[in-house]
């Protein structure tokens, strides 16, 4: 197992220092060092020290992923499910955005998954205002596009009806 | 956030499921509009669309939300629809690459000509057989006197089938149809009076059967770990088995014969039901000698329709033969039936029941108190490992003095033990 540390360099210029088994999560990451061999730290610019902060500390808690322990891949869902409680929606973007930028699966679905949740159960101006979007529908454009659904605005109501299994 | 791009706004709602969710994704801007052929997969509930009625029903909205799908992976619809709407459904492009379908066909509703709802039924079911496919096909309210001609689902894993009516022949036929599933749940069926099943990669398997609990049942599956039966009176398991898991319960029915052989890499064993036969338990658990989970809740025993009380069981000889047992759990008659007829007061030195855990005992009459309670000592005075002791009181008639008489033993039990011991 490889003990090599990797320095990331931040777009304001800090530096973060993990394994290169952690790094390597980030197949622009692990790219960048095969063909670069940067000696003073890989350079992320389009990423921030405060997103790649947070990008380290996924990276490193998700370095030796389980493969059959059921417990350890519970626990992880769980810091998975905390490592992304109190973050807000601005940083969630800029999150996915890294992750995409670096190329890291398990966090952009994480991340993904998370705004896929949020948007759970929103109305049309909800989800607007949460990915900060301008109707760019013509008034005549909405109507067509809402009669196409042939349904009205409202999005609200019981969402979960899964019946339970019958059971013994 | 105009500045996510496209392809990553089109992976965020590529984990969206909800059809309403979907449907307000469509009327955000020109952008989301675009990105809603990459849903891969649509939830419909039972009442997606809180404006419909019969007159504007959901099912055009339905399979214009499939069709505007480029490529769906997973369809769930809860809401109702017909045999001609699923067919629609399923024939368009972007259904073809459906992997996991769960449909409420709801075809066991009594819509009046009994005739008319069964060929309705068979159609539903039939125009699944487009999807060639599938790897889990989980349907809800089934109805399948005829096997619907399914050429096969080679590719299908996982089948699960919550409430139907079948007819033997047809069920038979269906399971066939589906030679390579790794997991096979038939729960609240009705109407099968035999199954044998022959599937060489099934590694689990859920029966649950309604009516007068006679069914017959017999598997032939060498990759099978777990098995859960309810509703068989006579239960016939090839012996290249692999059951780790098993339960067996029976609430309609005499459990008449179980014929499981060996039970080696049996871990968990629970036995359930109202009789029965006492060949049936003790073949079982004779069998089962390395069991670490045990349920017992078997009310009588006998082989005729009369209901007799169980024979007693010795306690020494039932732990020497079940010396790996971590958790066991045992209820009224049975608990009853366990005592120290050979050994008692003059158990063996070196008897302990080394692995015990966790003990569950519920006690519905306070009759042989003094025998209950010895017994329970022993739990305790054996059971080296044990932590904890339970003891559920259930249903216990109040007029007779003994019942309080046992209630008392049984609370003095608990303080003098109070650290293991607990009254629920």
């Amino acid at each position: 197992m490889s003990t090599k540390k990797i320095t990331l360099l931040s777009s304001d210029n800090e530096l973060f220092t993990v394994d290169e088994e952690a790094a390597n999560q980030s197949l622009t990451i692990k790219h960048l060092i095969e063909d670069t061999e940067p000696e003073n730290g890989v350079p992320l610019p389009q990423v921030h020290s405060k997103i790649l902060a947070k990008v380290t500390e996924y990276l490193i808690k998700h370095a030796n992923e389980p493969d059959n322990d059921a417990a350890a891949k519970e626990e992880l869902k769980n810091w998975d499910d905390k490592f992304l409680e109190k973050v807000n929606h601005e940083t969630l973007f800029d999150l996915i955005l890294a992750a995409n930028y670096l190329d890291i699966k398990g966090l952009l679905d994480l991340t993904c998954q998370t705004v896929a949740d949020l948007m759970n159960g929103m109305s049309v101006v909800e989800v607007r205002k949460l990915f900060n979007i301008v109707n760019d529908f013509t008034p005549e454009d909405e109507a067509e596009v809402r009669k196409r659904r042939k349904r009205g605005t409202k999005t609200i109501g019981p969402s979960n009806d899964q019946a339970n299994q019958s059971n013994h | 956030m105009e500045s996510l791009p496209d392809a990553v706004l089109q992976y965020i709602l590529s984990h969206l499921s909800n059809a309403r969710d979907v449907a307000s994704c469509n009327c955000v801007s020109h952008r989301f509009h675009r990105s809603t052929p990459f849903i891969h997969s649509l939830y419909f509930p039972r009442n997606a669309f809180d404006d419909t009625s019969p007159s504007n029903p959901s099912t055009p909205i339905i399979l214009n939300m499939i069709s505007s799908a480029a490529r769906l992976d997973s369809l769930i619809v809860y809401s109702s629809f017909s045999a001609a709407a699923l067919s629609s459904w399923l024939s368009l492009p972007s259904s073809s690459s459906l992997r996991r379908l769960e449909l409420r066909m709801d075809s066991l509703l009594d819509k009046g000509n009994a005739q008319l709802a069964a060929s309705e039924a068979m159609s539903k079911l039939q125009c699944i057989d487009c999807l060639k496919g599938l790897e889990e096909l989980k349907l809800w309210g089934v109805l399948m006197t005829q096997f619907p001609n399914w050429t096969a689902f080679l590719g299908l894993r996982t089948l699960e089938i919550v409430g139907a009516r079948f007819k033997d022949e047809a069920l038979l036929e269906a399971i066939k149809a589906c030679p390579n599933l790794r997991l096979l749940a038939l729960l609240g069926c009705d109407g099968i009076r035999s199954l044998s099943i022959e599937l060489l990669q099934l590694e689990q398997c859920r029966l649950d059967f309604y009516g007068q609990g006679n069914c017959f049942l017999s598997l032939n599956c060498p990759m099978l770990h777990l098995l859960e039966v309810q509703g068989c009176s006579w239960i016939q398991v090839n012996p290249n088995h692999r059951l780790t898991n098993l339960t067996i319960a029976n609430n309609g029915g005499r459990v008449y014969k179980v014929d499981l052989g060996k039970l080696n890499g049996l871990e968990f064993l629970s036995i359930r039901g109202i009789q029965w036969c006492w060949d049936a338990i003790s073949s079982i658990l004779q069998s089962a000698s390395e069991v670490k989970q045990l349920v017992m809740k078997i009310e009588f025993t006998g082989d005729f329709d009369v209901l007799q009380s169980f024979p007693q069981v010795d306690l020494v000889d039932f732990f020497n033969a079940h010396s790996k047992l971590e958790r066991f759990e045992i209820h009224g008659a049975m608990f009853a039936a366990l005592c120290q007829k050979n050994s008692l007061k003059r158990v063996d030195s070196r008897f302990t029941i080394p692995c015990l855990e966790e003990a569950v005992v519920t006690v519905r009459s306070p009759l042989n108190a003094e025998q209950k309670i010895s017994t329970l000592e022993s739990l305790l005075r054996y059971g080296k490992k044990l932590k904890r002791l339970s003891i559920k009181i259930l249903q216990m008639k109040n007029s007779h003095s003994s019942t309080d008489e046992f209630f008392e033993e049984v609370c003095k039990f608990r303080s003098m033990n109070a650290n293991i011991v607990r009254i629920e």
